[in-house]
């Protein structure tokens, strides 16, 4: 992998509109982290100083985004933002028909609702909260058929992202392709770290499936990310623009979902775009009852504009090259300093491995919700555990399900933080890795029935 | 001074884009006939919805501005927050993208096969989302709600006779909710009493059944109570929309309508249980409770558009626009809903096109009309969004027997602040004129229909 020069990554954009910040003191955030009962989702943004929670819906807009802004057709029906919506994916994505919805989650929502019957099985490349849950409230059974090196935290493996083909196989010949209405193939895989799939992989799963009559549905919420990755990454892509990668990755697809959050620049909106009529109407049957008539899917026609817009700006080659290097700038930096992170780094966070991190504490001592916790009240820098509070439990035995990895993600929102904020970052974690051995775990005190790790509370062990 | 006039100017504006007669003839063909398939730039004047397409104040726009991002704890939640709660009182504010989804969330909880919930009438998606959780939706409208031609102050209130009666038939245990809608949107935008309020949630909770509104253009009820209701002239209409709440555990809200805004909605719910709850299903269909599947910058905007909605000489002007177009096209005889409502005229088709079968859908031929007289949008409130299937089938046609709802109507919903005297002119022109030349109306029949909500994407032929 050639290393890019610092310079390579400095931010094609100048600022045009601020947002101050608020700095805080110990004291205070040790009351605030006591309140939000010492998880992360439950503090306050006031009380926050850098907010790397996630990178969903925190971005910073152009202002050609916001000139779209002002250009939202309002209409209920019909609305010109959805056209112009429509024509961009069409063109970028590559797929036939969009339905928008209010977010990613919405999209999930509909295919899950249209394809899965009970009893079946939906195979994945590890899971993804939302979208495992709506596989599962639809009667489905999530499968996991990434590769093993997905679960190494220090495996360089450079496509971690990328499907077992033998395990996919394996559960096709095991419960018979009737039983397996699609295959989520997300790209990059975000609870395996930002990890990409490589095309190849990708070519392979489609030739697979369509061997067996099986959907490809693409998570496509960070494709632009991995298009990237892929650029840099597999061979004979460095010659290719962004937006050529992004549509074969689509090419190998069905149908995909995506949250417009993350790679398309804004800070609300998503959809579902598919090539199958059939499919398409009956989502957009559907989609009028949960979200919105199917020409804004919920959304204010603001927000399709914004979205048209950003889809443009977000497969720009110097974009998605700063976009990356900055979150390889704080993953190298924290390397340097012997923090244990997983690798290579990711697309969209950099993944502290609270194992490796906290080596003291048990599993279920929460060391990744500690970590996160931890790093709070050292900085007032806010970041998301993505271990075992994230998995939640076995839809059957009850029991938690232990994950291999145990992270914290440190989530870099597009746009929005500069290279000075990064270092605050760095040394943040630094001091909290300098006093990691005093630090003790933590033990749940409520737990709610879905995704637990949003509104889950702990106190100290 | 007599004349009400706008309690604003202009500050920013949108284009219009003008079509030819015959332009028009050509986009509803293509558009099978259902004005929700146009593009929204083949429309002049859209009356769609009053429903997410207000003008939002320059004060929204720089609220807008303000918003904070954050996925968790924004700060602009906790400013929606207060301003929910300072309106409505209730104790557990959960936002959402809009409307529907409230519902959706709500009746996903309390409903369930073999559920009955009644309202005075529930609107489309209400009833859709009520039937998607197996239970039946009931309508109690009060005898006046359903004669266009009786004019009373408040047809929009609950038949107290008949939920007693509701009550009694099917035990209090096979009802989760009951639920009133103010004003009464597809009983013509009519108000609902304060005085009935108070009498639906005492035979609710006198039969400990929760009691919930549907409070979309709760403001403009308000209004409607300040100007009718004997012992309210004087009070303020934020103090009547807080005793409005003051009886209900819990509301649905679609901002979209008096909350000012382009989107959004919440859930209120008093019972911290069931509230719990609702923020398990608002995560996996919505998002996390501070931001409900919105943009943080548009709880903003709902915070200060609720400020705005409560000033009288807004509501005044609001009020009386609708009665303006109202008087106008009455004038010259066309048969609508008397009194009019808050946000819209209602035409009454059956008295308008009597010529017209009502399996032929006189409202929809009405609707067609309009769009290729005069460019101008409007939606049918009748048998196509309404209407159900019986059990028979026509011996000689095959065709299925249709079951009609009492009343068939055309919407013509006017958005908040969009419109000016001069457009609402166009209008009245326009109806007036398609009145005038109403023998020439023909029907209309389904080419497809989908199995839920089917008016938003239902194909028609001429008869």
């Amino acid at each position: 992998m050639e290393k890019l020069a610092r310079r390579a990554w400095a931010e094609p954009f100048k600022i045009k509109v601020v947002e101050p910040l608020h700095m805080t003191t110990p004291e205070h955030r040790e009351k605030a982290l006591r309140e939000a009962g010492h998880n992360t989702f439950l503090l306050r943004s006031k009380d926050v100083y850098i907010d790397l929670l996630t990178d969903s819906g925190t971005n910073a807009m152009s202002d050609n985004q916001w000139a779209g802004m002002m250009l939202g057709d309002e209409a209920y029906a019909g609305s010109e933002n959805y056209y112009h919506l429509e024509e961009t994916v069409r063109k970028y994505y590559g797929y036939e028909y969009l339905v928008p919805t209010h977010q990613g989650r919405g999209a999930e929502n509909l295919i899950s609702q249209i394809l899965i019957k009970p009893g079946d099985f939906v195979p994945g490349n590890m899971y993804f909260t939302t979208t495992r849950l709506h596989q599962e409230l639809a009667g489905g059974t999530f499968v996991d058929v990434i590769i093993d090196e997905a679960h190494d935290s220090e495996s360089l493996f450079p496509f971690k992202g990328n499907i077992d083909l033998e395990k996919l196989a394996a559960l096709i010949a095991r419960v018979g392709s009737q039983k397996i209405p699609y295959v989520t193939v997300a790209a990059t895989v975000n609870m395996a770290g930002g990890q990409p799939i490589s095309l190849q992989n990708l070519r392979d799963v489609r030739e697979l499936t369509l061997h067996h009559g099986i959907k490809v549905v693409l998570d496509a919420t960070r494709a632009i990310e991995n298009a990237y990755f892929i650029r840099e990454r597999e061979s004979g892509q460095s010659e290719k623009s962004i937006a050529e990668i992004l549509l074969e990755i689509c090419s190998y697809s069905d149908a995909c979902t995506m949250s417009g959050k993350k790679d398309l620049l804004v800070n609300i909106g998503g959809f579902l775009a598919l090539n199958d009529w059939d499919t398409f109407e009956k989502a957009r049957n559907l989609v009028v009852v949960y979200e919105g008539l199917h020409t804004y899917g919920g959304l204010a026609g603001r927000d399709l504009e914004a979205m048209a817009r950003g889809i443009v700006e977000a497969v720009q080659l110097d974009h998605i090259r700063a976009r990356i290097g900055q979150v390889e700038y704080v993953g190298e930096r924290l390397l340097s300093i012997g923090v244990p992170i997983v690798l290579p780094i990711g697309g969209h966070a950099v993944f502290l491995d609270a194992k490796r991190f906290l080596p003291h504490l048990k599993q279920l001592e929460f060391p990744a919700q500690t970590l996160a916790a931890e790093l709070y009240l050292e900085s007032g820098v806010r970041a998301m555990e993505r271990g075992i509070v994230s998995a939640g439990r076995n839809q059957e035995t009850g029991e938690h399900m232990f994950p291999k990895l145990e992270l914290v993600r440190l989530t870099f929102p597009r746009r929005v933080y500069t290279q000075a904020h990064c270092d605050v970052v760095t040394e943040a974690v630094e001091a909290v890795h300098d006093r990691r051995h005093s630090i003790r775990g933590l033990k749940m005190v409520y737990e709610p029935k879905y995704l637990r790790f949003f509104q889950s509370r702990f106190e100290p062990v | 001074m007599k004349t009400i006039i706008e309690p604003f100017k202009i500050k920013t504006v949108e284009q219009l884009y003008f079509t030819t007669p015959e332009e028009r003839k050509g986009l509803l063909t293509a558009a099978h006939y259902n004005p929700f398939l146009l593009h929204s730039e083949d429309v002049l004047i859209d009356l769609l919805t009053d429903s997410g397409t207000t003008a939002m104040s320059a004060k929204q726009w720089s609220a807008l501005m303000d918003g904070d991002e954050a996925y968790a704890g924004s700060r602009s939640y906790y400013k929606f927050e207060e301003a929910v709660c300072d309106i409505t009182g209730f104790s557990n504010i959960i936002p959402t993208h809009q409307g529907r989804a409230a519902e959706k969330i709500l009746f996903s909880i309390l409903g369930a096969p073999g559920k009955i919930i009644p309202n005075n009438t529930h609107f489309d998606t209400t009833r859709a989302n009520i039937e998607e959780s197996g239970s039946l939706a009931v309508d109690l409208p009060d005898p006046s709600g359903i004669k266009t031609e009786v004019a009373a102050d408040f047809k929009g209130n609950m038949d107290t006779d008949a939920l007693r009666a509701l009550i009694a038939r099917v035990g209090a245990e096979n009802i989760p909710v009951v639920m009133l809608t103010v004003t009464n949107n597809s009983g013509g935008g009519q108000p609902v009493s304060m005085k009935n309020i108070r009498d639906v949630s005492a035979i609710a909770h006198e039969y400990r059944i929760p009691f919930y509104l549907d409070a979309c253009r709760f403001a403009e009820n308000a209004m409607f109570i300040k100007l009718r209701e004997p012992g309210y002239e004087n009070t303020p209409v934020k103090k009547i929309a807080q005793e409005m709440f003051s009886y209900a555990d819990g509301c649905t809200m679609s901002a979209k309508k008096d909350g000012l805004v382009n989107t959004g909605g919440w859930l209120a719910i008093n019972d911290d249980k069931l509230a719990a709850k609702a923020r398990n299903v608002l995560i996996v269909t919505e998002g996390f409770p501070t931001y409900g599947g919105l943009a943080r910058r548009d709880l903003e905007a709902i915070a200060r558009g609720l400020v705005e909605v409560l000033d009288e000489s807004y509501l005044a002007y609001r009020l009386r626009s609708i009665e303006y177009l109202g008087d106008a096209v009455e004038k010259n005889g066309v048969p609508i809903m008397r009194p009019t409502g808050g946000h819209a005229v209602y035409l009454d088709a059956k008295r308008f096109a009597p010529h017209i079968h009502l399996d032929h859908f006189p409202a929809q031929a009405i609707v067609c009309a309009l769009y290729l007289k005069g460019g101008i949008r409007s939606v049918e409130v009748g048998s196509v969004m309404f209407g159900t299937y019986g059990p028979n089938t026509d011996d000689r046609s095959g065709a299925r027997e249709q079951i009609h709802p009492p009343m068939q109507l055309v919407r013509l919903a006017v958005p908040r602040r969009v419109y000016t005297q001069s457009h609402i002119d166009y209008v009245a022109e326009a109806v007036s004129e398609v009145y005038a030349e109403r023998e020439k109306l023909t029907g209309l029949r389904f080419t497809y229909e989908a199995p839920v909500l089917r008016h938003f994407t239902a194909r028609f032929a001429l008869v």
